[in-house]
């Protein structure tokens, strides 16, 4: 109990939530741009786990970026697919999105089982190394906390920042969300929704693809069937915990890896308390958050909906 | 695209349209159209709701491309293939659904597809751009408010602003007042004169005759896709001439009509005002009907006609006054006007139908709440089915099936279940908005004899249509409403083209008001 007072507890804690959180927020960054263009992409724990699958079997016999890139570019494929039923074929938003994860699962077992059992060897990765600041990463106790962490982490929050940029003070932000609030005034404009919707569906999927190589090659090292447990669709709840905004989902997908990570760490301290009572508090945490924020909450106004253009 | 280098794109008339035509399926929209925009002008272009205004607008923004013809524009040979070209050109359309982006503020709304804008959105010089263009207009167009969160008026003054910042050199208005109360009307005639003071033509579409006095230096009159009258000068322009031409001939046509014996008086309407925030409303309306008779409403889409509607079915909350069926105020109450008798063709098929439910269960939805089809509230599946099958029988719904979904059956017949549904008891009152709009001519007469058959029954029957034949061969009596007022009111013989068109603009004084 004593633990819980020790500066060491609450450092180890805020650096395995933001390792935990490393996978989340590429994706809920991906996710959070489909999602103000309109698009419901419920595939995404389909291109998380793709990309967790694709990047070690192409790590493995390469080199760690070369499979994380390759295990963004397999999400995006998988995106592709969203983009041709749901965007340009106008098939049901959330029956494609469905369909996409269970694909995903299903695909990346499968390829799992047939390449494992049958004389095949197991496939892995070492993780990465510690990238460490020269003395920020000596300042006690936020050095600990905050520093320390694998380049798939630094990664992640340079791309908050590039997100946040593009989203907000790029024309093709403001086309994001124009085409996801009001699809029809958008196209007026002169602007291609399909096009935007495109675009912003396959950066969800590179980014969906990115996130399971990060979980992948960041912190698991080798591959089990349904390995990203739900992530995606965590994913998804931190989007609505942000209210479609880029430093939220940042900031939400840390909290969530917080408090798995709180988890974790309690499971040390309270041996008699069932670790799966624990493993509940992101969601218990989540469910509170999504109370609160619906106050304020504002989905894009398009969003669910397939745009067909007239004429 | 149009202009050719060495060419001084400010000479030259700024819009020449020049045997322009237009078919959409078995409808001419616009046939060898000619037309002129001068230079400084503010040209005012009038018709009737479906006179092909708006596809002459479209067609010169670039949104659709004529089937022939040829335009010019500033000179310079002009044919956008998209309204993305049409905006380089110089041509801004500000539609009647306006075109900013609800969820964006204006600031946004003014790069967002503006030609040639950086691929970085700097808020602040869009903020200093906002708001410069709206200190030179004397407006105030807030920069960083969302656009969903400024009033219909203000969204309009920020289009016209974004269409001139673009760099417009020609800007066509599209029924821009029609949402507007009489002040913004005002400021928006200001506005408009403040651009053609800064050289910038208007082309200004309208079917409200008496602002175009004030506003317009020329108008042209389009009839059913065809230019009637040609660039006349509207201050010498005799405008209840102008608003005749615009209808054209209207004549009783050869409807074989049953005689029907007149009763007394069965529904009154008294100081009804209605305010909504969806359309124009209507304001201190009166009349009788009575038991026998079919009034006609007509008027241009848009002039309250819907709250009307509402109103008559216990559907709308008033803002004052009463709707009294056989002495009973039903005021506000759907249900007390089912009650009552009231019947409803829905001007919409797919809003007075449950498009998803069956047509059983469509048939026989006035029971609903009557204990008729249920016991112990369990619906009687059997009973349902056998009423329903007699209904479709007795109003000849195709194909014949209680179980068919409402949704799958063609428009006529979406009608006859509707009147299956609403006329299975003979109403007091039937309330009918736009009974054959859109139906072939045996369905529409199918539908037009169950109104006389409706009335023979002696119900008071309202008619309520945009479409003027459809309301001369029906009513007994006409009354006009105008920006939700009745201008006129005259027996079916009177009905002459001079008085409806001279209504229908708004050019008769407003009769019968007791309130507002």
């Amino acid at each position: 109990m004593s633990q819980l007072l020790e500066a060491t507890f609450w450092s180890a804690t805020v650096a395995g939530g933001l390792r935990l959180a490393t996978p989340l927020i590429y994706a809920s960054i991906g996710e959070t741009f489909a999602q103000r263009a309109g698009v419901l992409n419920l595939g995404l724990e389909g291109y998380m786990i793709i990309g967790a699958l694709t990047s070690l079997y192409v790590a493995d016999p390469t080199v760690a970026p070369l499979g994380f890139l390759v295990g963004g570019l397999a999400g995006m494929a998988l995106a592709a697919l969203m983009v041709l039923l749901s965007i340009r074929l106008f098939a049901n938003q959330v029956v494609v999105g469905f369909g996409l994860t269970i694909l995903g699962i299903g695909t990346t077992g499968y390829i799992f089982h047939v390449t494992t059992d049958v004389g095949g060897r197991d496939r892995q990765v070492s993780l990465p190394s510690e990238i460490d600041i020269p003395l920020l990463s000596d300042i006690p106790w936020l050095g600990d906390a905050v520093f320390g962490h694998s380049w798939y982490t630094w990664l992640s929050l340079a791309l908050v920042l590039l997100a946040g940029f593009v989203a907000s003070r790029t024309i093709f932000g403001l086309e994001v969300k124009a085409v996801g609030e009001d699809p029809d005034a958008a196209a007026a404009k002169g602007v291609d929704v399909l096009r935007i919707r495109t675009q912003a569906t396959l950066i969800s999927g590179f980014l969906g693809g990115l996130g399971g190589a990060a979980l992948m090659l960041g912190s698991v090292g080798r591959f089990q069937p349904y390995l990203t447990a739900n992530r995606g669709f965590i994913a998804l709840i931190v989007i609505i915990m942000a209210s479609w905004s880029i430093w939220g989902a940042a900031v939400g997908a840390f909290v969530f890896g917080f408090f798995e990570a709180l988890g974790f760490n309690l499971n040390n301290v309270f041996v008699d308390v069932p670790i799966e009572g624990l493993n509940a508090i992101p969601f218990f945490v989540a469910l509170v958050i999504l109370t609160v924020s619906a106050r304020w909450a504002r989905m894009p106004r398009g969003l669910g909906e397939n745009y067909v253009p007239t004429v | 695209m149009t202009s050719e280098p060495g060419a001084d794109p400010a000479t030259g008339t700024p819009l020449s349209v020049r045997g322009v035509s237009r078919r959409f399926g078995s409808v001419q929209a616009l046939a060898n159209v000619e037309f002129t925009l001068e230079a400084g002008e503010i040209h005012a272009l009038v018709g009737e709701n479906g006179a092909g205004k708006s596809t002459l607008a479209k067609i010169v923004a670039g949104s659709i491309r004529s089937d022939s013809g040829s335009m010019s524009l500033f000179g310079q040979p002009y044919r956008p293939t998209s309204r993305r070209e049409g905006a380089a050109a110089g041509v801004a359309h500000v539609r009647q659904q306006l075109s900013l982006v609800r969820g964006l503020t204006v600031a946004q709304n003014l790069q967002l597809g503006r030609p040639g804008a950086p691929a970085i959105f700097n808020a602040a010089s869009a903020r200093a751009e906002v708001e410069r263009w709206s200190d030179e207009f004397s407006l105030s167009v807030p920069a960083e408010t969302l656009v969903d969160d400024m009033p219909l008026a203000v969204r309009q003054q920020a289009e016209i602003l974004i269409a001139v910042a673009w760099g417009a050199r020609l800007l066509i208005l599209d029924e821009p007042s029609s949402a507007l109360g009489p002040l913004e009307t005002r400021a928006l005639i200001a506005l408009c004169h403040r651009l053609r003071s800064e050289g910038t033509p208007i082309l200004y579409i309208s079917h409200r005759l008496p602002e175009l006095a004030e506003l317009a230096d020329r108008l042209t009159v389009l009839r059913s896709g065809r230019v009637i009258v040609e660039g006349a000068d509207v201050r010498a322009a005799d405008l209840r001439e102008v608003a005749t031409l615009m209808i054209g001939d209207v004549s009783l046509l050869e409807v074989n009509r049953p005689e029907i014996e007149r009763g007394t008086s069965r529904l009154t309407v008294n100081d009804l005002s209605v305010s909504s925030t969806q359309e124009i409303g209507c304001h201190g309306l009166n009349f009788e009907v009575a038991g026998g008779e079919i009034l006609g409403v007509v008027g241009i889409a848009g002039n309250g006609q819907d709250s009307l509607a509402k109103a008559l079915t216990g559907q709308a909350k008033l803002a004052s006054g009463h709707v009294v069926v056989d002495g009973e105020d039903i005021s506000g109450s759907a249900r007390q006007a089912i009650a009552a008798g009231v019947a409803h063709l829905h001007e919409d098929r797919s809003t007075g139908l449950a498009a998803a439910f069956s047509v059983a269960d469509n048939a026989t939805a006035r029971h609903v709440r009557s204990g008729r089809f249920t016991r112990f509230g369990v619906r009687l599946a059997d009973k349902i089915a056998r009423h329903a099958g007699e209904l479709v029988e007795r109003f000849q719904v195709r194909p014949p099936d209680p179980a068919a979904r409402a949704s799958s059956l063609s428009g006529g017949n979406q009608q006859k279940l509707m009147a299956a549904r609403e006329l299975e008891k003979n109403p007091t009152v039937l309330v009918a908005h736009g009974p054959t709009k859109g139906l072939d001519p045996e369905a529409a007469k199918a539908m037009r004899d169950r109104c006389f058959a409706a009335a023979q029954a002696g119900g008071a029957v309202v008619v309520i249509s945009a479409d003027l034949d459809e309301v001369s061969d029906l009513a007994h009596r006409v009354v006009v409403l105008y920006r939700g007022r009745v201008t006129d009111a005259f027996p079916i013989e009177d009905m002459t083209s001079e008085r409806l068109g001279a209504a229908m603009a708004g050019l008769t004084e407003t009769m019968g008001a007791t309130s507002g």
